[in-house]
């Protein structure tokens, strides 16, 4: 790399010069290696008071964020910075700039396999998908739930509870809600305007029967408050809740509600209960539902295996035999165990957990299999071996390049040896 | 070109802005067809059965071990007449010569209005001053439903509040209170100082006994 003149030219001309100059910068790449370390450190003790979700959205997945340090707040660049950083400077500096010699080749494919390391994670945090599928034995399903991710659905229900569409507010919008921040949600296809305020990251609905009610400010709706609640450090188990209002558009009266996650299921087999009102002659429901994606392909679990150590509830072995259909191709059994997942069309099935929970023995029970989608599932992988084969190739070369010039020095003067 | 007039192309996206910076903001709903494991609802008739509240009342009075329509498996202690339930309270039971001792199970759903709040609704309750999250996450533990439940004890002038302007000098409340995956779990014991001391061995005896029912 170039050192630096004495007197940098500081005028506009200059200036792609010094940025590139800043990004190839060895500086650069050392100080940022220094944060990375530290940031790493602040995010691995951080999942202790924030939830590991809460401490990798902080610390790993953002620009910049403030942390204590000490009891000083300070501000400091967050995991998606710096890696974009490093990134940057070692392409520039590491592959752009850097001279190409027969000797650099070894360096070279390391630093390439470095790169696709880096590379390897910005496609994880920016395209993977990671969710659950829960069966009971005899169930299919081709559907994937989110952990963490509530919408809002309003469907239009039969009079035995069965709805063909839904119109669906997104989880991502939903998210971005402040609790004292009123939104309309309007589709012309529907006969009223839905007003969602008040909404909760989590949140309990509390009789106002209830002495714990008294504490708890807000509209009461149906003999309820809804007590908004603090995030709970595994984001999993943060149920929101918010009101809503239908304005119905013929000019009849708002009908008003509080709806809430818990009303969901928590088991395969629940029904989800909806808050029901009636506009015209069509029944709707209104519920808060996990946001869902669905696979190219359906599985059915025809057998769980679950064993527990003898005298106790504690599980010993449990893993899961499914068939796996899929259009065009024959139905084909598998086994899902710990650390046997099932990959298929670039998803992948881990045996996750069972329930319901408190289930006895000679209960029937469910299987979960945690589901991801990861487009650079096996890159770390690759980039480990490209730069092992780099290091190999580096080591090599300079063992060569060493032995010649032994030789040679040898021969020049062979009463040195 | 005044300047004016170069921010006109801004205009919209300008009002844009300053539209939703108060008042109602409008966005719009996505229509999806259900798949077949998604079609299906239940219709629940009431905002109780929606929130999971349960409404059984607990077995009748009497028995020496409990197992009724609140669904907790118990051991009822020597000296303690357990009453009906009631819609906040899956088990209830008093004690003492004319029955003032009095301890009751409550569950709800999700966490029940938090440990903190519920700590220090019932410190307010016996006179004593709140507890700051730290002093809360600080109290003892002791095993509930398998599980650590946060052990709270205070001395005071007892006002069971709740409509009633009654207050109970010298009294003393014990209780733990457990915020688990499947909602949170009350358990309180107020009565006579003196009493409810004499009945502390008791009230470990019957948190050690509940447990869920089987059937």
């Amino acid at each position: 790399m170039a050192s630096p003149s004495p007197n940098p030219d500081w005028s506009p001309r200059s200036w792609p010069r010094l940025v590139y100059r800043f990004f190839t910068s060895f500086k650069l790449a050392t100080v940022v290696l220094v944060f990375m370390t530290l940031v790493t450190l602040l995010g691995t003790l951080g999942q202790v008071e924030h939830g590991l979700h809460a401490a990798k959205e902080k610390y790993f997945h953002s620009f910049l964020f403030f942390d204590k340090i000490f009891g000083i707040p300070v501000l400091l660049p967050g995991g998606l910075l710096l890696m974009i950083l490093l990134f940057t400077n070692m392409t520039l500096g590491a592959i752009v700039k850097v001279k190409k010699r027969w000797k650099g080749f070894g360096m070279l494919i390391s630093h390439i396999g470095m790169l696709m390391l880096l590379a390897g994670g910005f496609v994880t945090w920016a395209f993977s998908t990671d969710g659950y599928m829960a069966l009971y034995p005899g169930m299919k399903s081709n559907r994937v739930e989110s952990y963490r991710e509530w919408q809002l659905e309003i469907m239009p229900l039969s009079k035995e509870g069965v709805a063909e569409k839904a119109w669906i507010y997104p989880a991502e919008q939903l998210e971005t809600m402040m609790p004292d921040e009123p939104r309309i949600i309007q589709d012309d296809s529907l006969p009223f305007d839905v007003v969602i305020n008040g909404y909760a990251k989590n949140g309990t609905p509390i009789p106002t029967s209830a002495p714990m009610a008294a504490g708890v400010t807000g509209k009461e709706i149906d003999g309820f408050k809804l007590s908004p609640q603090k995030p709970s450090k595994e984001a999993e188990q943060n149920l929101p809740g918010c009101f809503i209002e239908i304005r119905p558009r013929d000019g009849g009266d708002p009908i008003e509600a509080i709806l809430w996650a818990g009303s969901y299921r928590f088991d395969p087999r629940e029904k989800p209960m909806p808050f029901t009102f009636t506009i015209g002659d069509q029944l709707y429901g209104a519920l808060l539902v996990k946001k869902s994606w669905t696979v190219p392909f359906s599985v059915k679990l025809d057998e769980f295996i679950f064993e527990r150590h003898p005298g106790v509830s504690m599980a010993r072995n449990y893993e899961s035999r499914v068939t796996r259909f899929e259009e065009g191709q024959p139905d084909k059994p598998l086994e899902i165990k710990m650390n046997e997942p099932m990959r298929h069309s670039g998803y992948t099935f881990f045996q996750e957990s069972f329930g319901p929970s408190g289930a006895q023995p000679g209960d029937e029970m469910f299987s979960q299999f945690a589901v991801a989608n990861n487009p650079a599932d096996q890159w770390p992988l690759y980039s480990l071996i490209v730069t092992g084969v780099g290091l190999a190739v580096h080591f090599l070369i300079m063992l060569v390049h060493f032995t010649t010039r032994s030789r040679k020095r040898f021969t020049s003067n062979p009463a040195s040896a | 070109m005044s300047r004016i007039q170069v921010f006109q192309p801004f205009l919209p996206l300008l009002a844009l802005m300053l539209a939703s910076c108060g008042g109602e903001d409008t966005s719009g709903f996505i229509e999806r067809p259900l798949s077949d494991s998604e079609k299906e609802f239940r219709l629940a008739e009431t905002s109780m059965d929606r929130f999971r509240y349960s409404t059984s009342p607990s077995a009748a009075a009497g028995e020496n071990s409990g197992g009724g329509a609140s669904g907790l498996a118990y051991e009822v202690p020597e000296g303690w007449s357990e009453k009906a339930g009631s819609m906040m309270r899956d088990l209830n039971f008093t004690f003492g010569a004319n029955g003032e001792g009095e301890c009751y199970i409550a569950r709800l759903p999700g966490a029940g209005g938090g440990l903190s709040a519920n700590v220090n609704r019932w410190r307010s309750q016996m006179g004593a001053q709140p507890l700051s999250d730290e002093e809360v996450n600080a109290l003892p533990t002791r095993p509930l439903f398998g599980q650590p439940a946060r052990f709270i004890t205070v001395d005071g002038t007892f006002s069971p509040g709740m409509g009633s302007n009654q207050t109970f000098p010298n009294y003393r409340l014990i209780g733990l209170i457990l915020a688990s995956d499947a909602g949170a779990v009350f358990v309180k014991m107020t009565g006579p100082k003196e009493l409810v001391e004499q009945n502390s061995a008791a009230f470990d005896q019957f948190v050690s006994s509940l447990g869920v029912n089987a059937n």
